[in-house]
């Protein structure tokens, strides 16, 4: 024991002699600052964001209708109206759900469907009207395609770029708009 | 142009005084289920023809106040049935020949007839088999100028309504 408190003793007195007291506070005070520092590199936020194009980007928060008749998260692609859209969710992108992002025009020219809501159980005639005037928005990708038919059948196919009839073709996103209650199916 | 442009408004308006137009209740000739009409023109016309049927230039020609009249020139019934989007649309034939005569009366009312007899399942069937494709606009460019003779006849004779 008497051993290990010379070496001790040795090996502190070196220490002590060879550094200063102030060289020391120097040395954990630069260790505590960087520590600090390391998370706000622009590194690590790059990493804390993930996703690349079209996967997301700053998380978004849930947009739910606050009407039972109209259930779910509209920036979630499982969202009932979005049974057949293919596009960015204006829900995401500073829209809503049946309006554009401030600076885009919706374009009048639509491809129109029809959704089952779970609420009810009725179907639902939608009309996927899409922003347009800005580029693509990039953010929640929803591409779901029920009945949506090949291209010869251009009326019902959704990889078209529908913006027809507005001042600009650039696609910005995609809004699916109720125009109403389909007829029951005789 | 602005003459046949002048002359259209004038039967729009001078009609629309004469005739009352489609007030939405009575039932359509040829029409079993407006309501049914109406749904299958929206799933299957309306996105590019446009809610009021009033379409964009480029690409759709407008229907409201004008469709009508290509019953009056030869080849126009049967173009109304052989145009690609009637004749292609994914309807059975009684479900096409209810739309089309709904569509006529809901967006051109003024402009049908008097004499005008409803489009049968049967004589859609028939039509629908021969559709026109890239010669549809010729077609329908040669009637636009028969219609406007016919205008310029009728207006030159005096007799025009």
């Amino acid at each position: 024991m008497s051993g290990l408190d010379k070496f001790s003793e040795k090996v502190t007195r070196r220490v002590a002699r060879a550094t200063s007291r102030r060289s020391l506070l120097t040395l954990i005070g630069g260790a505590l600052t960087g520590a600090a520092v390391i998370p706000v590199l622009p590194v690590s936020r790059a990493q804390a964001q993930g996703h690349g194009h079209g996967g997301g980007g700053d998380p978004i928060a849930p947009q739910p209708t606050g009407n039972p008749q109209d259930p779910g998260d509209q920036t979630q692609c499982d969202y009932w109206r979005y049974c057949a859209i293919d596009g960015f969710l204006c829900s995401c992108c500073g829209g809503t759900a049946s309006s554009c992002p401030p600076g885009t025009e919706m374009s009048p020219i639509t491809w129109i469907g029809t959704c089952h809501n779970p609420a009810d159980n009725r179907a639902y005639i939608i009309s996927y009207n899409d922003c347009c005037g800005k580029s693509s928005c990039g953010r929640c990708l929803c591409n779901r395609n029920e009945r949506d038919r090949p291209m010869v059948r251009p009326q019902a196919n959704n990889d078209i770029n529908w913006c027809l009839g507005t001042e600009s073709a650039i696609y910005n996103c995609s809004t699916a708009v109720i125009l109403g209650v389909a007829l029951d199916q005789q | 142009m602005k003459w046949l442009a002048a002359s259209a408004l004038i039967v729009a308006t001078g009609t629309a005084v004469v005739t009352p137009a489609w007030s939405g209740n009575e039932a359509i000739p040829g029409v079993e289920n407006a309501a049914r009409a109406r749904q299958n023109w929206i799933l299957s016309c309306q996105g590019c023809h446009r809610a009021d049927a009033t379409g964009t230039p480029q690409t759709t020609p407008t229907m409201a106040g004008f469709v009508a009249r290509f019953l009056e020139v030869p080849g126009g019934r049967e173009y109304l049935v052989q145009v690609p989007g009637v004749a292609t649309a994914a309807l059975s034939d009684a479900d096409l020949a209810e739309v089309v005569n709904w569509s006529l009366v809901r967006f051109d009312a003024a402009n049908l007839p008097a004499d005008f007899k409803p489009y049968t399942p049967v004589e859609v069937g028939r039509l629908r088999l021969k559709p026109l494709r890239a010669e549809a606009m010729t077609i329908r460019a040669g009637m636009i100028a028969r219609m406007a003779q016919d205008d310029n006849g009728n207006r030159n004779r005096g007799g025009f309504r």
